[in-house]
């Protein structure tokens, strides 16, 4: 009967705890009374404690990602957990002080080429090798001069964020995941090549061409919706 | 620093955006951007597109994701 007991300890002397009280500072706490502090850990020792406290706050950017990989949301939950399950395991050879980030980002690429890349409904979307680069079209031949490139620029801002999206998910695979690595996460060259294990090189082609074929659609969709035209009206410079 | 004309700077203009260039060169493509509005348009279109990227993508993790996978990793045995 003692948990019981601790269960009903504790929500009686719930209501008591000062919610206005401050957070303990452990940067400032010079003068630490031992009897008192014993039972708290100032970090956190074991490693569940230090896993949730350093790679969970990951999970938002990581979900976003996983959006993205999978195109839809159940998937991209299994793969954040997976990822997660699979962070945790390893957790112990991750290195202190060395980029948690990009470990998290490379066991989430990692998985989801091994197992739901497989299953993706579009195979030949993943064939970026074989896109030549006539296929890809170039963005800069539509806009030749200043004012309609100053008005593509304001038409792509004012895009709705499901345009960009859509935009994104028409990309290839390996072009969408170098633009949302480096765009979004805002990874180095270097770190996207040891995440998706390409050469830089591959890296920044991977880049440039997704951007390119990025660019081409947004204007595209920023013609359709009527953003381009208008803009052209209404900005001189 | 010499100005690198616009084929170079069109050529470099990402990896400049992105401070993935060398000094020198990034000042030669500074240089020409100061005088090739072109350039410059360019340059802006490349950080609009970043920044829309970026917009777009941000994303929050279900509520019921992160229960899911807080129970999961404590019934886990830890390493």
């Amino acid at each position: 009967m003692t948990s019981t007991t601790a269960v009903a300890e504790r929500i009686a002397l719930a209501p008591t705890i000062d919610l206005s009280a401050p957070v303990v500072d452990w940067g400032v706490m010079s003068t630490p009374t031992p009897a008192e502090q014993a039972p708290v850990e100032p970090a956190p020792a074991d490693p569940r404690a230090l896993f949730e406290e350093q790679a969970i706050p990951f999970l938002d950017q990581l979900y976003g990602a996983a959006l993205r990989m999978t195109r839809n949301p159940a998937d991209a939950q299994d793969l954040v957990q997976e990822t997660f399950v699979k962070a945790y395991a390893a957790f112990g050879q991750f290195e202190q002080g060395t980029n948690l980030k990009a470990w998290l980002y490379r066991i989430l690429t990692n998985t989801f080429i091994n197992t739901y890349r497989k299953k993706q409904r579009d195979p030949y979307l993943n064939s970026t090798s074989d896109m030549e680069d006539w296929q890809l079209g170039t963005a800069e031949s539509a806009t030749a001069t200043l004012s309609s490139r100053s008005a593509e620029a304001e038409a792509i801002d004012h895009l709705p964020d499901s345009d960009v999206k859509e935009a994104l998910q028409s990309i290839p695979e390996d072009f969408r995941l170098a633009v949302y690595l480096a765009d979004v996460e805002g990874f180095s060259y270097q770190e996207i090549a040891d995440i998706m294990k390409t050469p830089v090189g591959t890296v920044m082609s991977r880049l440039h061409r997704g951007r390119r074929l990025l660019r081409g659609l947004l204007t595209d969709y920023a013609r359709e919706r009527g953003l381009a035209t208008a803009s052209v009206k209404g900005s001189k410079k | 620093m010499t100005d690198c004309g616009c084929d170079k700077a069109r050529a470099e203009l990402e990896e400049y955006l992105r401070n993935e260039i060398c000094r020198t060169d990034a000042a030669d493509i500074r240089a020409h951007l100061e005088t090739c509005e072109g350039c410059q348009s360019e340059l802006h279109i490349g950080i609009v597109l970043t920044q829309t990227v970026q917009r777009a993508c941000k994303e929050t993790a279900p509520e019921e994701l992160r229960d899911q996978l807080l129970v999961r990793i404590r019934s886990l045995q830890s390493h």
